[in-house]
This record gives structure tokens, sequence and C-alpha cells, in this order.
């Protein structure tokens, strides 16, 4: 089962453009919690993101796209980066994100990811070019 | 640089309200387009909150809370990985998407040299084995 850990830092919501991770000894025990991931077989890919102030939002009133640029002030939550891991129950997705070294203002949401065999046999059959396109991103 | 570009959740996508055949198609359409323009680098949706759960960091301490998360209306849906040449770029893209309703974030990846000298030479070497295995991982 593939699970994404959802890393939601409070107080990103309103970090400025341009911030960066710059403490030394919190990136290097990030990347160890990393190397346990990667060397228990689990890890498929970890991204950060830079802050929501350089980013865009487009919604589609009346089906036509609007752009507004971050940040976005009545937001509460934002995501700060995320792991992908392959593991074989929600406990253990659990299990490896309470080994992160989180700190105090920091919550890791876990949510499963939708394989083709989730689906009802009508998407799968829309939906089935889908997964081959992932095949070909992997190669 | 790469986008990552956010699908907010919906009350339907939280009540697991699957899109009808016709979106399901025409995202088919764009994702193919993504594909030809060699911009896709990943897309995945994810379950509804409702059998995820949350872990939050106190010091030492760990609180899980099981799902659904009601309280937060910035829930994800899924997202897309896009390489692309610029912001507005990636934009341009989503402009074009399928989507009829709903928002979507578009956030911008850190790559290792962004994070100046708190990425020692050692903390870059074993980024680059990490991504190396990861991607070996991802493709087997």
């Amino acid at each position: 089962m593939r699970f994404m850990m959802l890393m939601i830092p409070h107080g990103y919501e309103s970090a400025a453009p341009g911030t960066v991770p710059d403490d030394v000894e919190r990136v290097g025990s990030m990347m160890a919690f990393n190397e346990s991931l990667q060397k228990a077989g689990v890890l498929i890919g970890c991204e950060g993101l830079h802050p929501p102030s350089m980013g865009a939002r487009v919604s589609f009133p009346g089906g036509k796209p609007k752009v507004v640029d971050g940040p976005f002030a009545e937001v509460k939550e934002v995501l700060g980066g995320y792991w992908l891991i392959d593991v074989t129950s929600r406990a253990e997705a659990i299990e490896w994100a309470s080994r992160c070294p989180g700190g105090e203002n920091e919550v890791i949401e876990i949510r499963q990811v939708q394989e083709l065999e989730d689906f009802s046999p009508a998407v799968q059959d829309v939906a089935s070019e889908f997964t081959s396109m992932q095949q070909t991103l992997k190669k | 640089m790469r986008f990552i570009v956010l699908v907010k959740a919906s009350p339907d996508s939280e009540a697991g309200v699957m899109p009808s055949t016709e979106l399901l198609t025409e995202m088919g359409r764009f994702n193919e387009e993504l594909v030809k323009a060699g911009v896709l680098l990943a897309g995945e949706g994810l379950h509804p909150s409702s059998k995820g759960a949350r872990v939050r960091c106190e010091g030492k301490k760990r609180t899980v809370i099981d799902g659904p998360f009601t309280e937060t209306k910035e829930l994800l849906a899924g997202f897309w990985l896009l390489q692309v040449k610029s912001k507005e770029e990636a934009i341009e893209w989503i402009k074009r998407s399928p989507f009829q309703e709903g928002e979507i974030e578009i956030r911008q990846v850190f790559e290792a040299t962004d994070f100046g000298e708190a990425m020692t030479p050692e903390l870059l070497a074993q980024e680059d084995r990490l991504r190396a295995d990861s991607a070996a991982k991802a493709g087997r």
C-alpha cells in the first residue's frame, strides 16, 4: 500500500518568500530520518515546498480559471513537504510518521494513495491509461 | 524548476464519490498532454481523509488522531509534480486542465541547492543516494 505523509508546519502559511530551512542540525536529523526510510526500502519519494507566499492558486468560478498569487491570507494550514512511502499497512505508515523528528508546531497527515484496483470496473476502464502513463514516467 | 500542483478536496472527494466518466476521460486526455510535453514527473490521487490519520508532534510525544479532518478546508485530494521553466508555465498548464470547479494550489519544490550552507556536502551526497535509490524503487 502506498501512503503520503503530508508535513503541515504551522506558521509556514505566513513564511516570507525565499524562506529556506537553515538549521543545519534540523536538516541533518530530517535527512537521517529520510535515510532510515530508504534503508527500510519504503521510500518512493520526498520533497520540500517553497512557502505559499511564492505560490499561486487557480480556481474556476463559472468554469473560467482565476489566478490568485500567494500568500493566502485566509489559510490556516499549508503543506510544507511530503513523503511517498510503500508499506504493508496504515499502522506502519503511522509508525513511520511517529518516528519523524518533527517540531512542536508540526503535524503529519497520513493518506492512502489510490490504486487502480480501488476503483469500480467502469472507472478502471477509463483510468487504465493513467497507470501505463505512470509506468512510462518511471522509466 | 519543479512545481507541485495540489488539488484540494471537495465534499464529493471526501465522501468517496468518483468523478464522472466524462471528467475522467478529459482528465486522461490532459494527463496525456502533460506526458507528451515531457512535463509530468508524477501524479497521484488520495483516498478520503476518513481513512487517514494525523500525527501531532510535541517534543518527544506523538499523538495520533484518526480522520476525517472536518475542521480544515485545506485537505488534499491529489497532486501532480511538473517539470517546467517557470511558475507562469505551471499556471498555464492548470488553466488548461479540465477542472470546472474547486481550487488548485501551485507550489515550487525545493532543490538541494536552495538550502545553502545548511546542506553540507555530506548531506548533499546523502540526498543524491536517496534520490537514486527512490527512483529505482519507484520504477520497480
